[in-house]
């Protein structure tokens, strides 16, 4: 009798993927040792860690990352989506040197980047000499954290939502607009929430590169403290224990930020895929 | 009702070059060429989503060339229905009058007429993507239908529909133009879509219009080589006029004498067309006295569908035929067997070589 050849259970686990995984899998190896690195230690003295986590010091500098991210994060909805919009519908010629210059936050080394912004909104800035005048600083103030993170969460932003609009069809706009949707309205209820998951995940990439950053940020405002700052201050005077308390406390934050934002989007569901 | 004049549009490599139409209000008037052609372009810049590089359109004697797509009242149906994902039935068709300030009251009653209209009542609260084929046009249509446009715009709606839908939805179109009386323009690239619905037809070709008139006028009497090869015509042979007379070309086709109604000089070269339903085919030696060309051949293949089979024949002359397949069944063509083609000098349409420009 003829064998029958063997039929896959969509349910099971594909094996014919087991060599990705073994080799793809080092680097989620890599970041979960990490990880460890710093988790195993601290865990291991509860005290301390409850000491750190109570300090006011330490909440009030996540509390201004965490502020100063969203903050950052607004902006880039606000300025940023109508950029990515205009970019998904445009063709002209530059197009490519105007994409390249979006993209450059993402290559330059940080340092680099917040010597830019500081030279930009230093209290003799071009821009940070006239905000100055109307009582807005950026040196050692709030106001320098947030353009220090918005100017390094720009391509993050952008090119997420960009690749967002770019999957809705252009006919599905057509279609609204004649039907009587000017183009700013077929953008609000066709684009939009066709492309809601995009715009949310760029959101969030955009929030996590902000709350990150260092070097940019310590150049224009190592005052007030946002929490990488805080981290290399404790380690530089209390040494390497006193910066792992802390830094344990932002991996917990953040991992439960984005577990709860992909459990959030996922329940949500998206139109993205539909379009 | 709608009038293009002159209009010229450059995309890339691809350019529409003086495009001049009149479709008269109340008409069912279809734009057919093959892919490419420029037929979708037209439809965009009559609805305003393009813009034309110059010339003028036209509703009802207004000039509209600078008027915004959402100002127009023109309603559009594209080839894949784009009926948006995020929306119910219901909301899609009650978009347009959302979007025109109507009241939700309104909005409710008109869906309601609509859905009920299109046999689609029971699919209101369905999400787009769980309709079928035939289900997503009739909800487009709703769809476009439900601002009152003053012309409907419909961009190969037919082409993503199994033969079935297909044919239930042409039917419905029919019946929509028959009830409504609005005026219609279709884009397609069947000749049995334009048969069916077409008051008028405009055969369209590297943007270009090659050819305007009523179906049969144009399917019949194509006025170019090109517009010939669009409206579908099998049978295409390039010869050179032997004599003239009493209206009637001898015509020498790589050594076959053919007669065509023609009044070419001797030496001309012109190009004949020949239906394949206007050919007639006989098996053996009988040679039919009522034909005045007679041709043979060898059966080389054969298409069959429902109603129809195809014939290609080769010999002097390579020709297609196309026989009711009731023939078929009762006149056993093989392939391979020897046959005689016979049709008659007025069914050959003679039409003069084409230019450089014409090719």
């Amino acid at each position: 009798m003829e064998k029958l050849p063997k039929t896959v259970n969509r349910g099971s686990f594909d094996k014919s993927i087991l060599g990705f995984w073994l080799i793809g899998g080092l680097l989620v190896l890599f970041i979960v040792l990490a990880i460890l690195s710093v988790a195993v230690p601290e865990l291991g003295n509860p005290g301390h860690l409850a000491g750190v986590i109570t300090d006011p010091s330490v909440l009030l500098t996540l509390g201004i990352t965490m502020i100063a991210g969203l903050n950052a994060v607004a902006i880039l909805v606000l300025v940023g989506t109508p950029l990515a919009y205009a970019l998904a519908r445009s063709t002209f010629p530059g197009k490519g040197l105007v994409e390249s210059i979006i993209d450059l936050p993402l290559i330059l080394p940080h340092t680099v980047a917040g010597l830019m912004v500081y030279l930009l909104f230093m209290s003799k800035g071009i821009l940070g000499a006239p905000l100055g005048n109307v009582g807005i600083i950026f040196e050692d103030a709030y106001p320098g954290i947030v353009v220090a993170m918005v100017f390094v969460a720009i391509p993050y932003y952008v090119n997420t939502v960009r690749e967002g609009f770019e999957t809705v069809p252009v006919r599905l706009e057509n279609v609204a607009r004649t039907l009587g949707a000017s183009r700013f309205r077929a953008f609000w209820h066709v684009v939009l929430p066709l492309s809601s998951r995009h715009i949310y995940y760029g959101a969030l990439l955009a929030w996590g590169r902000a709350i990150g950053e260092f070097a940019a940020v310590i150049m224009i405002a190592y005052f007030p403290m946002v929490i990488s700052t805080l981290i290399y201050y404790r380690f530089a005077t209390g040494g390497l224990s006193e910066a792992m308390s802390v830094a344990l406390v932002m991996i917990v934050i953040c991992g439960a930020i984005f577990v709860l934002f992909r459990l959030l989007l996922k329940k949500k569901g998206g139109h993205d895929d539909q379009a | 009702m709608i009038r293009l004049e002159h209009i010229s549009l450059q995309r890339g490599s691809f350019s529409l070059d003086d495009i001049n139409l009149d479709v008269q209000s109340g008409r069912y008037y279809f734009l057919m060429g093959p892919s490419g052609a420029g037929k979708t372009l037209i439809l965009e810049i009559i609805a305003g989503l393009k813009d034309p590089c110059s010339g003028q359109v036209y509703m009802n004697g207004t000039d509209i060339t600078g008027t915004r797509a959402e100002d127009r009242n023109i309603g559009f149906v594209y080839q894949d229905y784009s009926l948006f994902p995020h929306y119910s039935v219901a909301k899609n068709v009650a978009f347009g009058m959302k979007m025109q300030g109507k009241s939700p009251s309104d909005q409710d009653k008109k869906v309601r007429e609509l859905l009920q209209q299109f046999g689609i009542a029971h699919l209101a609260g369905r999400s787009p993507q769980a309709l079928s084929g035939g289900e997503k046009q009739r909800v487009a249509l709703a769809r476009a239908l439900a601002i009152n446009p003053s012309v409907l715009l419909l961009d190969e709606p037919f082409a993503a529909l199994d033969l079935v839908s297909r044919e239930e939805c042409m039917q419905g179109l029919r019946d929509l133009h028959r009830d409504n009386g609005i005026t219609i323009l279709q884009v397609s690239h069947s000749r049995d879509e334009v048969y069916t619905l077409a008051d008028e037809v405009a055969l369209i070709d590297h943007g270009s219009i090659l050819q305007t008139g009523r179906p049969t006028d144009v399917f019949s009497h194509p006025k170019t080589r090109r517009a010939a090869v669009i409206a579908g015509t099998e049978n295409i042979l390039e010869g050179v006029v032997r004599s003239k007379a009493g209206g009637l070309n001898s015509i020498d086709v790589q050594g076959v004498t053919i007669a065509g109604e023609g009044t070419y000089p001797p030496g001309s070269t012109v190009v004949l067309c020949i239906r394949a339903g206007d050919i007639a085919i006989h098996t053996g030696n009988e040679a039919p006295d009522y034909h005045d060309n007679i041709i043979e051949g060898i059966v080389a293949s054969q298409i069959i569908t429902d109603y129809t089979c195809t014939l290609t024949v080769e010999g002097p002359l390579p020709m297609k035929v196309t026989i009711p397949r009731k023939s078929r069944e009762q006149t056993v063509f093989q392939n391979g067997h020897a046959v005689l083609l016979s049709f008659s000098r007025n069914h050959v349409l003679v039409l003069p070589a084409p230019t450089m420009t014409d090719q």
